[in-house]
């Protein structure tokens, strides 16, 4: 069984990694972009970013000051144990979010919907978000994502429904007419990493698109050849419109385009699009049934799938 | 484009000068604002706090600040935040508060814009998300409306020094600098569209 204050101060290790610590792979795709920038004032954009990105890794403190909604993903193994139960992790996620924001890792960004009430410590009714995945084994990996408010707000996540006579093409037209209208002005931080969710209802695509945005690594493809020929073709192509970094200009709009799909009604096809801005963050924790705790570069969510 | 060093208070001269696309550096005194501070000055008609009424220079944001034992505040991160979002209440900030610089992320909008030519104000904006380049240049003085507004939304005296770099993308005279760029992307669509076979003509089967 895997002790409460173990699996505590784990959550808490992902929450300030998360907040602090730009994975790898989100790294190597600003380096890409830096090399191949060849406009001046983005290319600035995109280094001043990341050196920042660097000293926030050395400092200990966030990346952006907008932590966003506090979002965690489990993949818990079938025959997981853990002290308290369920009930207990969700409450042990709610002590380490107060703690996070406590000692400024997050910023108290959430706050009630109607009047606009600031509890203080990013706690509320259906806040934090929690998503479960069950796998074979007995240890358990939790992702913390904070989900900024610019990738959310400003257009670059929203969903529509295609009718099966215009298929892929009005697929792909709904993504880059979304991205241009998102990206105006640079509201939801480009260069983006672009989740799409096709199939399924408009939830079910939207967290599909959700976690294609949040939770596959820079560089990955969806394994089936169809979804990732769509991936491709949406890279190339948002990358030619000369969005840039923070909507300025430049040669990198997108740093992925991830696709993720489910099986849908044959009335019509769902297509929801979420964006992540260029400083992604997420922090990801594997603890064993033996109470290790060990640090995870990639939220592993897709693996197995 | 030329780089340009402010030092608030700004003369109108000193806003004048400064074209879309310019690089500005920021010094002396500022005061942050979110929606919350908007609408209780001038939805719900309570006073400007002071340093609004003292200060030209505002800034869009809601920072990370943690009150230290020493009762002193420590900024620990910072990141201009969209300005489109306060549209509904711009003109008149712009014209009531007598400002004559916001730095904030995104826009404004037509109206606040045609204040802001009215009143010589200008809008500029980060083209980075760099909180550590910019920590280092701010000092927070002070704090007003904490308890109403809580800490992201109450208003934090902030004295910069060379805070920047940021873009001008409203000048004193109309321009809006992604207005200007939006038809550059607007053309590539077109472009990239037609590549995939959407051409012109193509229209969704209407479900809705």
């Amino acid at each position: 069984m895997i002790s409460r204050e173990i699996y505590e101060e784990a959550i808490f290790r992902a929450i300030c990694r998360g907040s602090a610590v730009i994975a790898p792979d989100v790294c190597r795709a600003f380096e890409k972009a830096i090399e191949k920038e060849g406009r001046p004032a983005a290319r600035e954009g995109l280094e001043k970013t990341y050196e920042s990105i660097k000293l926030s890794a050395e400092r200990r403190n966030p990346a952006c000051p907008d932590t966003g909604w506090p979002i965690f993903y489990f993949k818990v193994g079938n025959e997981c144990e853990l002290e308290g139960g369920f009930m207990a992790l969700e409450e042990a996620v709610r002590n380490a979010v107060r703690r996070a924001t406590r000692e400024g890792f997050l910023r108290a960004t959430m706050k009630h919907p109607l009047t606009g009430y600031d509890p203080g410590d990013n706690i509320g009714n259906n806040i934090p978000d929690f998503t479960y995945q069950f796998v074979p084994g007995k240890d358990i990996e939790i992702t913390y994502v904070a989900k900024g408010g610019g990738s959310e707000c400003f257009g670059g996540t929203r969903h529509r429904v295609v009718a099966f006579a215009d298929g892929i093409r009005g697929i792909e037209k709904f993504v880059i007419d979304s991205f241009v209208e998102a990206t105006r002005s640079g509201g939801i931080c480009p260069p983006n990493i672009l989740g799409i969710g096709i199939g399924g209802t408009a939830n079910i695509a939207a967290n599909l698109a959700k976690e294609a945005a949040c939770l596959r690594t820079v560089g990955s493809h969806n394994p089936d050849e169809l979804f990732r020929r769509i991936e491709e073709d949406l890279y190339t192509s948002l990358n030619k419109l000369g969005v840039g970094v923070m909507g300025v200009g430049g040669d990198t709009s997108v740093f992925a385009v991830n696709v993720e799909y489910a099986y849908t009604h044959i009335a019509g096809i769902c297509v929801a699009i979420s964006s992540n801005c260029m400083v992604a963050r997420r922090g990801s924790v594997h603890v064993g049934a033996d109470g290790s705790v060990r640090d995870m570069e990639s939220p592993n969510w897709f693996e197995g799938r | 484009m030329a780089t340009f060093h402010l030092k608030s208070p700004l003369s109108q001269q000193d806003v004048e000068q400064l074209n879309i696309g310019d690089v500005v550096y920021i010094s002396g005194d500022a005061f942050t604002c979110r929606s919350r501070l908007h609408r209780w000055v001038l939805d719900e008609n309570h006073p400007l706090p002071e340093a609004g009424r003292a200060r030209d220079v505002l800034i869009h944001v809601g920072p990370i600040v943690l009150h230290q034992p020493d009762g002193s505040w420590k900024l620990v991160s910072f990141m201009p935040t969209s300005s489109i979002r306060f549209e509904k209440w711009g003109a008149r900030a712009v014209d009531e508060w007598g400002l004559r610089l916001i730095v904030g992320k995104t826009t404004m909008g037509e109206e606040t814009m045609a204040m802001m030519q009215k009143k010589k104000c200008v809008h500029v904006s980060p083209h980075s998300v760099s909180p550590n380049a910019w920590v280092d240049h701010i000092r927070i003085t002070g704090v007003e409306l904490l308890k109403e507004l809580g800490s992201i939304e109450a208003t934090w005296h902030m004295t910069v020094d060379e805070l920047g770099p940021f873009v001008v993308d409203i000048d004193c005279r109309g321009n809006n600098l992604y207005k200007n760029h939006e038809e550059e992307v607007d053309e590539n669509r077109r472009k990239v569209l037609e590549e995939l076979g959407i051409g012109p003509d193509f229209s969704y089967t209407k479900l809705y």
